[in-house]
């Protein structure tokens, strides 16, 4: 008996050990897949225009050169104008900050009322926000204009703020409903025997246990609103454009030959806010995802 | 401490009748204990005391005041949750504190009332804590002591002990009662634990599918038990109910019942003996003579015989076979049948019953009643 397990011990870690090594040769091409066009991006940035055009994409670059990474921030043509895609950093953080802000609230509030303050065909409404979900940019297109319009905010910044909380409510409030639906509503119930009203039960118990939705909401509305194009390119007028917009001229103007180290440059740089929040907060994300899927 | 009135209350969810017209009244200081199995409206109408739920008609007064359409707050009532509902951000003090900060309280006069509820329910080291950091025991006491600490008119507890172990739920069970002796607080506890409902109440009201199928005090319910279902609801293990037959016997009404007898071990032969038992209002069955009914006689009234009751006029002693024996320590339960109903006897450990033989018992009838076997009223 001792015999033969002492037998096939061996044998059987070396399976275990060739399987984890399949794993791991897996995992890392499929990581190398992904982060290859990163690489290329990186690379071809820190080249000159000449080296570009002799050398292949994976070719190293001779000299640390970031020189294009200096004219894309603040000298490259965008259309008619060339100071670089620093000025439309600025127009999209102005998009950006308030519409996340205003939509994360506005979602926190609607999930609170339709989970711990149900009314009559609170069901209903909730259902209908969702097709809100699942309706498509370039159908609100036309409508969308002739509201701005109508509003006097055409062209503007809060006319792009505005767009963004109205579609992004949908998709908040589904995010706060479905994690308040986990809290018991006896906590409520508790609350307003304890004497608290609706904002205070909401700011002193329901808010201060939000932490982790209230991430997962700024991460994926702050990446959905940087990386809008379509609402930014449509709605936007000349000197509110967002910086995905400008990048699409910087990549679309060209005096002679294109410079592909100045595109990649400003690609990454207008890449590198969203990669931030990701990094800082990845993890906040990964856990409100899952949180209220499995109760305790 | 206030009174309670609820007058004909009655919620109605589209065109399910949840509560059918509730009427009870209880004093100040009264604990009343409402019972019954889930979705019998107890919880609904818990709801409808504190004023989470409308109610779709009727009226409820608290010291006399109308207080039908008060919002909760409005209402001075503190409500004890099952699953205890702490504030998960604030520590136990901020908890305890959190109604009467609401109610703007000063802050000195608040860390005093937590001091005191603390000594109190023995909490004063768990202050600091959240509640995550508590036990089950510990959870359920800060959630007292913040019903307490409010000193509110009248009391709501939603079956607060059915998370706990069953040690742990007989202690509080007595430290509720101990506080009610000592607060003298107005009481209403929801529970379908018909155990609790027996030990704390000053008056039960037992319900069913959104009607109060009795009110009354404990003994009241135990001993005479207005239908049926209230019979079998209270008292553990439940009342037997036994088929028998009315007859006259020369003067008396008597009951007859038929119990089974193997004559032996070794043969299968039953031997069906008809037992008659005395019945202590007999003239009530009067309208019921040749008919059947339903017997009522709790587990204690069959027993081994006991001398001291021998002769006596409501004894009778009959053999009967042993079907199962579980001795539980002070008693021994001993199951037979009789008829086709599954009967319970409560003898006494030393008393020797063997598995598939017969043994003699004692059926006790002075506190016997009796149900229609149609409609579960009481007949007697």
């Amino acid at each position: 008996m001792t015999n033969v397990s002492l037998s096939t011990r061996p044998q059987k870690s070396m399976v275990a050990t060739s399987l984890r090594i399949a794993l791991y040769t897996v995992l890392l091409s499929v990581a190398a897949l992904y982060l290859l066009p990163f690489a290329i991006m990186l690379i071809t940035s820190l080249k000159d225009v000449e080296e570009i055009r002799t050398g292949t994409l994976l070719s190293l670059p001779s000299t640390l050169d970031f020189s294009a990474w200096g004219k894309a921030w603040s000298s490259a043509c965008t259309g008619s104008t060339c100071d670089g895609i620093a000025p439309f950093f600025t127009n999209s953080f102005q998009i950006v900050v308030p519409a996340v802000i205003i939509s994360t609230v506005l979602g926190a509030l609607n999930g609170y009322v339709l989970s711990m303050w149900k009314f009559r065909g609170s069901e209903i409404f909730f259902a209908a926000l969702l097709i809100g979900c699942f309706i498509p940019f370039q159908v609100i297109l036309l409508p969308m204009a002739r509201t701005l319009g109508w509003l006097g905010i055409a062209n503007t910044t809060s006319g792009l703020v505005f767009v963004h909380v109205v579609y992004g409510i949908a998709f908040t409030t589904l995010f706060f409903r479905n994690f308040y639906q986990a809290i018991p509503s006896e906590l409520v119930k508790a609350a307003r025997l304890d004497g608290a009203g609706f904002f205070t039960i909401f700011r002193r118990i329901i808010l201060p246990l939000s932490t982790p939705i209230i991430v997962v909401t700024i991460i994926w509305q702050f990446t959905q609103i940087w990386n809008d194009f379509l609402f930014g390119v449509a709605f936007s007028g000349f000197d509110t454009q967002p910086v995905t917009v400008a990048l699409n001229n910087l990549v679309n103007t060209s005096f002679g030959g294109k410079e592909y180290n100045v595109d990649m440059a400003a690609a990454i740089m207008a890449a590198l806010p969203t990669l931030i929040v990701y990094v800082l907060a990845g993890k906040y994300f990964v856990r409100g995802l899952t949180a209220g899927a499995v109760k305790g | 401490m206030a009174s309670l009135v609820i007058d004909n209350v009655k919620k109605r969810y589209g065109n399910t009748s949840v509560l059918k017209g509730i009427d009870i009244a209880i004093e100040a200081g009264e604990f009343l204990i409402l019972v019954g199995p889930s979705g019998c409206g107890k919880s609904t109408l818990m709801n409808a005391i504190a004023g989470l739920e409308d109610v779709t008609e009727g009226r409820i007064l608290i010291d006399d005041q109308d207080v039908t359409f008060s919002s909760p707050k409005d209402r001075d009532i503190a409500m004890v949750f099952q699953s205890y509902a702490l504030y998960p951000n604030m520590t136990v003090a901020e908890n305890i504190a959190f109604g009467l900060e609401m109610r703007k309280v000063p802050k000195t006069e608040r860390e005093q009332e937590v001091q005191r509820v603390a000594e109190l329910l023995q909490i004063s080291h768990l202050l600091n804590r959240k509640p995550s950091q508590l036990s089950g025991g510990q959870r359920q006491r800060v959630a007292m002591g913040r019903a307490l600490a409010r000193r509110p008119q009248l009391y709501l507890f939603d079956e607060p002990l059915s998370n706990l172990d069953a040690k742990l739920r007989v202690e509080m069970r007595t430290e509720i009662k101990k506080l009610h002796q000592k607060l003298k607080t107005t009481i209403v506890y929801v529970t379908h634990d018909q155990i609790e409902a027996m030990t704390l109440a000053d008056r039960i009201a037992v319900m069913k599918d959104g009607e109060v199928q009795q009110l009354g005090t404990p003994q009241e319910i135990y001993d005479n038990p207005a239908n049926l279902f209230v019979a079998g609801f209270m008292g553990s293990p439940a009342m037997n109910f036994i088929p028998a037959k009315v007859i006259e016997s020369g003067n008396t009404i008597m009951l007859e019942l038929t119990t089974n007898t193997i004559e032996t071990p070794t043969t299968i032969n039953t031997i069906e003996t008809p037992t008659r038992l005395p019945f202590p209002n007999a003239e009530s069955l009067q309208s019921h003579i040749g008919k059947e009914v339903l017997l009522g006689l709790r587990p204690e009234m069959i027993t081994e015989p006991q001398p001291h009751k021998a002769g006596l006029e409501f004894t009778v002693n009959s053999h009967v076979n042993v079907d199962v024996v579980e001795p539980m320590g002070a008693d021994t339960m001993m199951i037979t049948r009789i008829g086709n109903n599954e009967v319970n006897c409560r003898c006494h450990p030393s008393y020797n019953m063997v598995v598939g033989a017969t043994c003699e018992v004692m059926f006790d009838t002075s506190k016997a009643v009796a149900f229609d076997i149609e409609s579960g009223q009481r007949l007697d």
